[in-house]
């Protein structure tokens, strides 16, 4: 009788046992992968195929779920589709291709490889486009446009790329050539002034690859100075007396205020350098 | 096991024997420079580990700094660019609010050498 009840529960006890063992195991060889350097970071080492899917599923199914609320505006307002396309020639292209053009070399051997817009605007419905220009895609090379362009442009660029499917590459050189509207700028910050927004603007331009910067996950960067307790910094730059006017202008164009400065102008907007400035003085 | 979690948790770089760049100015001996930190007061301004009292938050933290690429964020960090610079910080960069400090040539050389040493 005694056997009756405890059999369950040492069939419990195993189970546990044989998923921890197997998670600890599992951990153990990944490390041994990292370390011994058998794993290639090489761009010409593919994924398995069945990496490859999975990965696919898993981002239109990330999009769909995050691009759930985005509500598409009309598509065919007047200058949508020319604004559209100056967008697209400015900063798609290069690693998307067109219609009868190929990418850029940039564009030729990344890994993952950038669509080829022509069908994801075929397959996917305008919000997600939107969502992933607006976003980006981690992982991949694919930057958060919505730090680049504001949001008519983002709209344009969609309106543009629910065309692109449907044209030639006669068409299409016309247009690119006609293409001669301004791809704007972000008017203002997209979102609400926050701590974690601010860390998003930093990475957005690029700020991490040359600074270590409190609160900021990055490289290990040692091309600028780290920015750690930056409140109780005397200097902006070594130059001028540090407080969020003087940071603003030096995020926004270094050389003027300091002419040999090897940190380059990144065109930060007004309002992104003000969210970087404020965030470094809150940094005790 | 262990090795492995330290080096994962703090810096790969540590565990790995990286490039090559290694800078050294001719001549300069590293403590002989921790000294010469210390009487000239360069902590004032920096924080400069393994100084006593090396706290300043005037200037940038030294930390590493044999890391670092570049010197005021204007010329290549470089042993004659640095020698040159922490003992006349505007010949190198003319707007930087460090002054020019008196030091013989071969205390430049010293003090290089010990934030060379910094990694």
């Amino acid at each position: 009788m005694a056997q009756l009840i405890h059999k369950p529960r040492r069939k419990v006890v195993l189970l546990v046992t044989g998923a921890i063992l197997l998670v600890i195991l599992g951990g153990v060889g990944g490390i041994v992968m990292l370390l011994s350097g058998a794993y290639s970071t090489a761009a010409t080492t593919q994924h398995f195929r069945i990496t490859h899917r999975l990965l696919d599923a898993g981002l239109r199914y990330s999009v769909r779920s995050y691009a759930r609320d985005v509500e598409v505006p009309a598509l065919d307002a007047p200058g949508m589709f020319e604004r559209g396309a100056s967008c697209y020639q400015t900063y798609c292209v290069q690693c998307h291709g067109a219609p009868g053009i190929g990418r850029d070399a940039e564009g030729r051997g990344m890994l993952p490889i950038a669509s080829n817009l022509a069908q994801s605007a075929r397959e996917w419905p305008p919000e997600w486009l939107y969502y992933v220009t607006k976003k980006g895609v981690r992982m991949s090379g694919m930057p958060a446009w919505e730090f680049r362009m504001s949001e008519d442009s983002l709209w344009s660029t969609v309106a543009f790329l629910m065309e692109l499917p449907f044209l030639s590459h006669a068409q299409y050189a016309e247009i690119a050539q006609r293409a001669n509207l301004e791809c704007e700028l972000p008017e203002q910050a997209p979102t609400s002034v926050d701590e974690d927004y601010a860390k998003i603007v930093f990475r957005q331009y690029a700020c991490h690859s040359c600074h270590r910067i409190e609160g900021v996950v990055g490289p290990k960067s040692y091309v600028g100075p780290a920015l750690v307790d930056w409140s109780k910094r005397k200097y902006v730059a070594g130059v001028l007396p540090n407080n969020e006017e003087n940071l603003v202008r030096f995020i926004r164009d270094p050389q003027a205020v300091s002419e040999r400065s090897l940190m380059p102008n990144l065109e930060v907007t007004d309002v992104h350098a003000r969210e970087m400035a404020r965030y470094l003085l809150a940094l005790e | 096991m262990l090795v492995a979690t330290l080096c994962m948790s703090s810096s790969l770089a540590a565990c790995m024997r990286h490039g090559g760049y290694e800078p050294h100015p001719d001549g300069g001996d590293p403590e002989r420079g921790r000294a010469a930190i210390a009487e000239l007061e360069c902590g004032a301004c920096h924080r400069i580990p393994g100084v006593p009292g090396a706290w300043g938050q005037v200037g940038p933290p030294l930390d590493e700094y044999s890391r670092y690429v570049y010197v005021a964020g204007q010329a290549p960090n470089v042993p004659d660019v640095l020698v040159r610079f922490v003992r006349d910080a505007p010949s190198i960069a003319p707007d930087t609010a460090m002054p020019a400090i008196e030091m013989t040539e071969a205390q430049a050389r010293d003090i290089a050498a010990y934030l060379y040493s910094l990694k």
